[in-house]
């Protein structure tokens, strides 16, 4: 009993490092809940559920191409590729909802191959290759809409608006295809050959390339994938607001690198993986919708989820090495 | 003393893929000559280096971490943070001007500290935490413009403040004032990262950390210092950013981010040892200046050139990547 | 293992002179691992005293506690009579004993004279003195290395020898250097270029700086050392005072405490279909106009020193280069240049000779290490089955002796030995048909180097093709069935071991140089 207690003052500062991430959360839940008790509504859950599907499907593309050794700072502008394409093939071709979606998809696959290229054939560091794909991106955009406005479209076909606001059985469509997305992740990035392959590729390339997998061709397919992934974020974000608002994507950004990071380094051996996204992802979500709710300035909120996200990030990667 | 086959290193492919981003800027300088005549007239050549003083100054910091990091951009050194901490003390130094009735020494102190203080928090998160840079830096820069449009409320504040007037204006000796002072602060960085023993020591941080630690170099103190430099160049460049635009205006950073990026990589592609350098990341701002000039007297759309340096960017690290590859 | 050239009869100033340095019954213990179990050291002035060990026999502990990396449990350390605190590597820095590491750890961007003054720099009222430390780092590498090197120059630029020397030079530079030690210097060299460093470290011994020599490399310590202390278990096992040139034999059975027999395996194969030809092969400047075949069962060796074109003869056979001219055919089907992955698909497995940097992957597991190039045959549609791979994984690492025997142990946590047996296991598990074996050895201990000999034996028994290349002309003698001699990029001969000996092998690959000794 009295080692018990002598042990107490390590298991308090230990404690904090080893559960830091979590004392976190529980701080901002307790602090929402208490700001405005209708946080912890069941209508707010689904709420920070909806919140959480665009950025966790970024997200999931980001944890692929973290996976691999990379980073993508692209996938904003994947996710506004895919809105645009299938707002435009709506609007100015009529074009069915499915065709929409399938040219949306394509969209966005379209900038993960430019990765590809860049990286693969041009031998470019994904992170300067990417952020040139950002900005080439982002000024076409502005070329495209005259200097950035929105591409609005009212009469989407109600197929193409259910994305956004459908429910089948009660369930939100959005978060259906998310949920979709993440098992497929999840069996592709933890369960398949193709994972195996990816994962030994970002912890050891030379290596993998010497046991003779083709590095570059899986390289070029974990951008294509990410970049297609993201564009499927741009058409439940052009759904639900019924248009294309350009550089929209690079909001997620941020959130897709920060979930990812989160994630890895509540693994075990710190390594990019699906459920961590998915925990970084509702975290950020809550955190979002906890300070709308609060009623704060628009640009003070934006401040403390910037802040925030720093700590996070922080003290995750604290408790990953205190584990270690 | 060697036996080796003295081989010759493939030295065509590399000596033109060095000389692929040099070729494509002067050509296109001598394009902007022919098609607007009064662009190599010394009125808009001092007009480029004005222009370039922002950049220029943010990419000083920027060397400097990556100097002490190492040029892998994901492990090694990056601080993405020095464009929005400028932007943060730009609009601390404004709002104090502007609504606060503070002088002007008060102001850029203010805007001072929380640049260090910025810098100081980087250099935090990278050396204790043991974040990545890359990671590290982007993070804290959108925390940094959260907070810089908390002090502006997002919106832009003019300054007619003498200091900034007379930063934009003034003159010595028939050189712009800014020219003057960007150049001093050049000189200061370069004396101190390629003339003195601690810039050396920096050096070999960078270059081979395990070699630093051999020589017996506290390694973490230096990236800590990269990072408080960084933010004290981007205190430094708030003043230049506040003076270009005669205030504050939301939303440069980003502009900043990617022109501090291409100036600084720019200069690495065109240095003989293929590195960041202090001078090269000048005169990389320099010929980003000139290309935003020059493709605005040719009349190119506006929305084009993000485009095209985008583009550049690629096409210099592209043959800086293959020339590297051709050396080893 | 070099060549055996007629020994330089250790001159011995320094015989019956009192130890130096003296580490004194020190013990360490790890958890789980009595790493040393007072174990000691003397050392004179002036000599060069070699440490020899298998991995594990505790060796590189002994160094770190030295260094001041390891704080001993038990144990002194005596510096010409007085006590240095162990455990602090500033105390160790200050007494004047350096360590010239295996590693280079230089910064590629700097020039000799930055790099020999880095943390000591000459620094004036204007900045550095460049010009100063240039000069002086000159007539450093002159005087004291007796070596000629231009301060200038890049260490890009510079080849691994005179790197080395550089290495060597930083470490002294301060002129307080009394005791030196060598960690394996000779690893990266070739054979004139470890004569040059072995003239250096005897202007070095003829200062009267005491010099530990640790090496795996058995030829070079008889060569260059007056006496050797041998390690096994933590332990000393044996003092070798005055070592001469025929004692590596009697070094072995020390280090390994038992006569290990013969180390090559009785050969027990025999060459049937060509398999791999080369024809016309050229990648100028390295390498031109190779034709080469391998039949299947055969064992084919590469000799060549280091830039003779060896290594990049060997990455274009496995796809990691690319060359200018020239076909590879596998099985009468050419294969084409440049992919790894291609290679692979025509039944080529490689074991690289960077094994931490390309043989493996460190961080994960052995199971997925050996499943890494062949998880199609562990798996249904694409998803692994997990109780297959580890099966077929533990199945592996059983035949193969693969210790410890758990398979979800990190390959990073394995010895040398283990680690090239899973590289080995994961090109067994492909069903690969012809095998590029780059420094099979390097960095293995003798108990485990006769292991890997027989599973490369086997390979070829199998039916499988085999080339080796390798810098230890004995292990090609000893285990090829023929021996193709590169020299400056072309193929100067190909020679049976039954009718070349090591001395002719070493005369060959060095294009007919005579091999030069101490006293030369």
């Amino acid at each position: 009993m009295s080692a018990f207690i002598a042990s107490l003052p390590t298991l308090g500062r230990q404690g904090l490092a080893r559960h830091g991430f979590l004392a976190v959360v529980a701080v901002c839940f307790v602090g929402f809940a208490v700001a405005n008790p209708s946080f912890v509504g069941g209508a707010n859950l689904v709420n920070i559920l909806s919140g959480a599907v665009i950025p966790l499907i970024v997200g999931l593309g980001m944890t692929l191409v973290v996976a691999l050794g990379a980073i993508d700072l692209s996938v904003g502008i994947a996710l506004d590729f895919g809105s645009a394409f299938a707002i435009v093939v709506l609007k100015d071709y009529g074009a069915a909802w499915y065709l929409a979606v399938l040219i949306g998809i394509a969209g966005g696959a379209l900038i993960g191959l430019a990765n590809a290229v860049l990286i693969v054939r041009l031998r470019i560091s994904p992170f300067l290759a990417t952020l040139g794909t950002f900005f080439i991106g982002g000024s076409l955009q502005r070329i495209f809409t005259h200097g950035g406005g929105p591409i609005s479209y009212r009469r989407l076909p109600p197929e193409y608006y259910d994305i956004a606001v459908g429910e089948v059985f009660g369930i939100p469509i959005r978060i259906l295809i998310a949920a979709t997305l993440l098992i497929a992740y999840f069996l592709l990035l933890e369960r398949s050959t193709f994972g195996k392959k990816i994962h030994s590729i970002g912890l050891q390339s030379r290596a993998a390339r010497v046991a003779g997998l083709p590095v570059g061709r899986l390289v070029a397919i974990g951008f294509v994938l990410a970049g297609a992934t993201a564009a499927v974020g741009g058409l439940v974000a052009s759904a639900n607001l019924r248009m294309f608002t350009p550089l929209a994507g690079n909001a997620y950004l941020m959130d897709a690198i920060a979930a990812v990071f989160i994630g890895a380094s509540m693994h075990r051996d710190g390594r990019p993986n699906v459920l961590g996204t998915l925990t970084g992802v509702l975290f950020l979500s809550m955190v979002a919708n906890g300070l709308n709710l609060m009623g704060l300035d628009f640009n003070l909120k934006d401040a403390l989820s910037g802040l925030i996200l720093v700590a996070a990030l922080a003290l995750s990667i604290i408790q990953h090495r205190r584990r270690t | 003393m060697s036996t080796t086959l003295a081989i010759g290193r493939p030295q065509l492919n590399s000596a033109l893929a060095s000389v692929v981003p040099l070729a494509i800027f002067l050509a296109l300088l001598g394009y902007f000559g022919l098609r607007a005549p009064g662009f190599l007239e010394p009125a808009t050549l001092i007009l480029i280096l004005k222009q370039a003083i922002p950049t220029a100054v943010l990419g000083l910091g920027l060397a400097i971490v990556v100097i002490a990091g190492g040029d892998d951009v994901v492990a090694g050194g990056i601080d993405l943070s020095v464009p929005s901490i400028a932007v943060l003390s730009a609009a601390i130094i404004a709002d104090q001007l502007a609504s606060h009735g503070s002088s002007a020494a008060t102001a850029v102190a203010l805007g001072f500290a929380a640049a260090i203080a910025a810098g100081a928090a980087n250099a935090l998160l990278v050396t204790r935490v043991g974040m990545t840079p890359l990671l590290a830096t982007l993070a804290t820069s959108t925390a940094y413009i959260g907070l810089s449009k908390v002090v502006t409320a997002n919106r832009r504040i003019d300054l007619a403040d003498p200091l900034i007037v007379t930063l934009r204006d003034g003159t010595v000796l028939g050189l712009p004032l800014g020219v003057v002072v960007a150049t001093g602060l050049v000189a200061i960085a370069h004396i101190a990262v390629h003339r003195s023993r601690w810039g050396l020591r920096l050096q070999a941080v960078g270059g081979n950390r395990d070699a630093a630690e051999i020589a017996g170099l506290k390694v973490h103190r230096f990236l800590a210092q990269s990072f408080l430099i960084a933010g004290a160049f981007g205190g430094a460049a708030s003043l230049f950013v506040l003076a270009r635009g005669s205030g504050s205006t939301p939303g440069v950073a980003e502009t900043l981010l990617m022109e501090m990026v291409l100036a600084t990589f720019l200069g690495a592609a065109f240095s003989p040892r293929r590195v960041v350098t202090v001078w090269g990341a000048v005169l990389g701002a320099i010929l980003v200046s000139a290309l935003s000039i020059g493709f605005g007297s040719v009349g190119v759309d506006v929305f084009w050139t993000g485009c095209i340096k985008g583009g550049l960017i690629l096409i210099v690290v592209a043959a800086s990547a293959l020339a590297k590859r051709n050396r080893t | 293992m070099t060549a055996p050239v007629p020994p330089p009869t250790p001159v011995s100033p320094i015989a019956g002179a009192a130890d130096f340095l003296v580490l004194e019954a020190i013990s360490k213990g790890f958890p789980g691992v009595q790493a040393l179990d007072g174990a000691g050291l003397g050392v004179r002035a002036g000599e060069i005293h070699g440490v020899v060990g298998e991995n594990g026999a505790g060796k590189s502990t002994l160094i770190k506690v030295l260094a001041g990396i390891y704080r001993p449990d038990a144990g002194r350390i005596l510096l010409d009579g007085a006590e240095i605190d162990a455990g602090s590597p500033d105390a160790v820095q200050a007494a004047g004993i350096r360590f010239i590491h295996q590693e280079l750890n230089l910064v590629p961007h700097f020039t000799v004279a930055e790099t020999i003054f880095l943390g000591q720099e000459l620094s004036g009222p204007f900045g550095l003195r460049t010009g100063a430390m240039r000069r002086a780092a000159e007539a450093f590498l002159k005087d004291t290395l007796d070596t000629d090197i231009a301060g200038h120059r890049l260490i890009a630029d510079l080849g691994i020898a005179e790197r080395k020397l550089v290495q060597i030079a930083r470490a002294l530079i301060d002129g307080k250097a009394r005791v030196v030690v060598f960690d394996e210097p000779t690893a990266p060299l070739s054979h004139t270029e470890i004569e040059h460093l072995f003239r250096a470290i005897d202007a070095l011994a003829r200062r009267g700086i005491a010099m530990i020599y640790v090496s795996h490399y058995l030829s070079e310590i008889t060569r260059i050392c007056h006496r050797v202390s041998v390690l096994r278990n933590g332990r000393n096992v044996g003092l070798v005072d005055p070592v001469g040139h025929d004692d590596a034999d009697r070094l072995i059975s020390l280090m390994v405490g038992r006569d290990i027999g013969d180390l090559y395996p009785k050969r027990n194969h025999a060459a049937t279909t060509p398999w791999l030809t080369l024809t016309a092969l050229s990648q100028p400047p390295h390498y031109a106009d190779v034709d080469l075949e391998i039949r299947r069962g055969e064992i084919v060796g590469l000799a060549g020193l280091v830039g003779s074109g060896r290594e990049e003869l060997v990455d274009t056979i496995t796809g990691l280069g690319r060359p200018t001219s020239g076909r590879i055919v596998v099985d009468g089907r050419p294969l084409r240049s440049g992919s790894t992955a291609a290679a692979a698909d025509h039944g080529l497995a490689h074991v690289p000779r960077d094994r931490r940097n390309d043989g493996l992957v460190l961080a994960m597991n052995v199971a997925d290490n050996i499943n890494l190039a062949s998880l199609e045959a562990v798996s249904t549609g694409g998803f692994v089955r997990r109780s297959a791979a580890t099966t077929r994984a533990e199945q592996s690492a059983e035949a193969l002796d693969i210790r410890p025997k758990t398979v979800t142990t990190a390959a990073r946590l394995l010895s040398g030995g283990n680690q090239q047996k899973v590289v080995l296991a994961r090109g067994l598990a492909t069903g690969a048909s012809l095998f590029v074996l780059d420094e099979p050895t390097i960095g293995v201990d003798v108990g485990a180097k006769a292991e890997i000999y027989a599973l490369i034996e086997h390979l070829a028994a199998e039916g499988a093709a085999v080339l080796v290349s390798s810098s230890d002309p004995t292990e090609l003698l000893g285990l090829c069935d023929r021996i193709l001699v590169l020299v400056r990029g072309r193929i100067v001969a190909e020679v049976t071991p039954a009718t070349t000996d090591l001395d002719r092998l070493v005369a060959l690959t060095t294009g007919g140089e005579p091999a030069g000794g101490l006293a030369a």
